[in-house]
């Protein structure tokens, strides 16, 4: 279960975090949430797919990483095969403390339940021996103030894509070299025809808002399923 | 008659010989035969047991494993050497000569208040952590930050012996030499063994070590004495155990004292340590209190020291005929720097990087040999002797360091030289010089010879200094959060290793 606390040099100056990239360190999973601020980034790996919440109120985005549950193509070798790693995977343990719709600058919260610290004496630590934080805690902190922006800023982001109805549902289903069919079902992407249909007004508004890039960069992300699909089937191959 | 050289013969165990063993066959793969000649009479002398960042490569040329070399020979990683007490003695004297070599800045620019090793190189903030060079995760042989090893010679022997004999193909023979035969132009065809054997070879290696049995006693190539420049005769070496979990130190640690320095070297289960001292200025027993006093704070009891005696000395033509010396056969230096195995290495690169093909190019071959060795002798004593002359200590030793009348002819004018400039390439010009210009620089800054002189062409402007120097400090920073201590990475990778029963037990 995981247990959240403040990160204080006090509480936590010895710890160290795994680097590794690992299943038994949290990281087989198909998918990550992703902010839009990311998306130029993100496009030249993986797919970027919108997905509606449990209550059905509010998409969040999502860089997509296999086609199942449990799923993460990415990982070879104690390492992770990309140049660029979602904020959302890169920031863990930590996580952006307080309520995320507080302004204000917000805590670096931790999960000193996750698998990613280290129970040895290896790993990179966050505080040195003064409690002064890392560089590597440096770059988290930096990370997870993008990734804190990035989130409320998506919520307009959101809201316009509703309001001009720019997304729409989406379906794929690929039949890989070893003869097995692989779906994904219930996500939404860029609804390509209405985005060419929209007023020079309304593109106006998108640019003013700073929404246009990421809505082509997500369009432009789909390209990338050819990719995860050649790493399926090689993956396959190997056995 | 011109001759393929098919057949090598090595006189000598120890370091210098399988070392050569090894490499010949490793690098040769069958096609000259290697055949190594060891005295079961004389015992191995453990040559040094610090090594220096070439070894990485030699061990992997070799064919092994970095595993192997830290477990089989009771390793421990080395990222340079800590200078306590060489500039004035007093409590805060230390300075750093580590392996990463600093970014190029004019001493005048540097912030005052940071020692210039810690300011202008990542190594030093590691060092003093205690911290390993690398982590487990990485390849063999590759560091965040250049790196060798401190390590027991005489396990690294033993290591060897296995190794060139099981999967190099070397033909051990364990045997006393008797008798050398000679050719008609003076060179060897062959050597008795007591066991009436008569092995015959093409090229014949003296690693014998002091004993000089084919370049000296054979073939009577003379020595060229250091001894009146480096003045150090005598050593006395002691091993204390240390406790388990106890800090594991990233460099060799060298004390200045009275008339001379105590070598301090961490490996896993123990501390080597050693008085170095001049004779003509300290007596055996006063050279025992020193090192008794040093030892006290380290551990209560200290057993009693192996007594060694040395004299700085290297052979004027190391290849003779077809009779090539290498390790202390060669020549030896005090231990200051640890020279003797990387001289090693270096040797075998030169003989392996131009192998006489035919019995006729051998003349060319070791002129050329010669030439480079004696440069790289001299080059030595410089480097030695910068360490002393740069001294304000005040002891008869130290002043007597400082008579002119001692300091070579070549590093007197460099010094001059670098009133007014630093070290570079212009000084040292070799294309793998023991001792870089970075070398020096960190010794000259270390001992805190002054900051050059303006000069008529005034040294380029670094505009981008300062962004260097928060790099430098970044990077320091950031490898100390990453890497494991010394103690943690030898500790994890001993239990990975260990087998399924010890690890139950």
């Amino acid at each position: 279960m995981p247990r959240h606390e403040a990160l204080t040099p006090d509480d936590h100056r010895d710890l160290r975090i795994q680097e590794r990239r690992d299943t038994a360190l949290g990281d087989a999973r198909m998918a990550c949430i992703a902010v839009p601020a990311e998306f130029r980034a993100l496009q030249a790996e993986y797919p970027i797919l919108f997905r509606l919440n449990e209550t059905r109120d509010r998409f969040s985005a999502l860089a997509m990483f296999g086609f199942e549950n449990g799923e993460n193509l990415y990982l070879a070798d104690g390492g992770w095969d990309a140049r660029y790693r979602p904020l959302a995977i890169d920031i863990q343990p930590f996580l952006i403390g307080g309520r995320p719709d507080e302004d204000g600058p917000k805590q670096v919260h931790i999960d000193v339940e996750s698998p990613r610290i280290a129970t040895g004496d290896e790993g990179v630590r966050i505080f040195d021996k003064h409690g002064r934080p890392t560089p590597y805690l440096d770059r988290v902190i930096e990370q997870i103030g993008e990734l804190d922006h990035g989130f409320r800023e998506a919520s307009d982001f959101f809201a316009a894509l509703q309001r001009h109805e720019l997304l729409e549902p989406f379906t794929l289903e690929v039949t890989l070299e070893d003869r097995s069919d692989n779906r994904l079902v219930g996500y939404h992407i860029i609804n390509e025809a209405r985005l060419a249909s929209l007023s020079g007004t309304a593109l106006a508004e998108l640019q003013a808002a700073g929404h246009l890039e990421p809505i082509y960069m997500a369009m432009a992300s789909l390209s990338q399923f050819s990719g995860l699909i050649a790493r399926r089937n090689r993956r396959a191959a190997r056995g | 008659m011109d001759k393929a050289i098919t057949r090598i013969v090595i006189v000598g165990g120890g370091t210098a010989g399988w070392l050569a063993a090894a490499r010949i066959a490793a690098a040769t793969a069958g096609s000259v035969t290697v055949t190594l000649i060891e005295s079961p009479d004389v015992p191995t002398l453990g040559v040094g047991e610090g090594t220096w960042p070439t070894i990485r490569r030699t061990l992997e040329r070799i064919g092994i494993t970095e595993t192997e070399l830290l477990l089989g020979c009771d390793g421990s990683f080395k990222q340079g050497t800590r200078f306590d007490g060489w500039a004035t003695g007093a409590s805060d004297d230390r300075y750093y000569h580590p392996f990463v070599p600093p970014i190029d800045a004019d001493p005048a620019d540097l912030p005052r208040d940071i020692p210039y090793a810690l300011a202008t190189c990542p190594q030093p903030l590691v060092c003093a952590e205690d911290l390993a060079p690398r982590q487990r995760g990485m390849p063999d042989y590759a560091g965040a930050l250049n790196y060798a090893y401190h390590l027991d010679a005489t396990k690294l022997a033993a290591l060897l012996t296995r190794h060139a004999t099981t999967r190099l193909g070397v033909r051990h023979v364990r045997d006393h030499v008797t008798g050398v035969e000679r050719g008609e132009h003076g060179g060897i065809t062959a050597v008795h063994v007591r066991g009436s054997e008569i092995v015959a070879g093409d090229l014949f290696l003296d690693c014998t070590g002091h004993a000089a049995l084919l370049i000296g006693k054979t073939l009577g190539v003379e020595t060229v004495d250091a001894s009146s420049v480096l003045f150090n005769d005598r050593a006395l070496a002691v091993q204390l155990p240390v406790p388990p979990n106890s800090p594991i130190a990233s460099q060799t640690v060298a004390t200045a004292h009275s008339a001379g320095w105590i070598w301090d070297i961490g490996l896993p289960m123990r501390r080597g340590i050693g008085c170095v001292y001049a004779s003509a200025f300290l007596s055996d027993d006063e050279a025992e209190g020193v090192l008794a006093e040093y030892c006290r704070r380290i551990s209560v009891d200290s057993p009693a020291p192996r007594r060694l005696t040395f004299r700085s000395a290297y052979r004027s033509r190391p290849w003779a005929a077809n009779c090539l010396a290498i390790g202390q056969s060669a020549g030896f230096m005090e231990p200051l720097e640890a020279s003797a195995i990387v001289m090693i290495e270096l040797s075998l690169d030169a003989l392996l990087d131009d192998f006489p093909a035919v019995s006729s190019l051998m003349p060319i071959q070791a002129r050329r040999f010669n030439a480079l060795a004696t440069y790289r002798w001299e080059r030595i004593v410089d480097f030695l002797k910068l360490h002393y002359i740069l001294s304000h200590r005040d002891e008869p030793y130290w002043r007597a360091h400082r008579d002119p009348a001692s300091q070579p002819d070549r590093l007197a004018e460099m010094l001059a030289l670098w009133r007014y400039r630093s070290p570079s390439a212009f000084d040292l010009p070799m294309q793998d010089e023991l001792f870089p210009a970075a070398s020096y620089r960190y010794i000259l800054r270390g001992m805190g010879f002054p900051a050059p002189l303006p000069s008529p062409v005034p040294r380029p402007l670094r505009p981008d200094l300062s962004s260097q120097l928060r790099q430098i400090d970044q990077r320091g920073r950031a490898l100390a959060a990453s890497l494991p201590t010394n103690r943690a990475y030898l500790d994890a990778l001993r239990a990975e290793q260990a087998p399924i029963s010890e690890r139950r037990a």
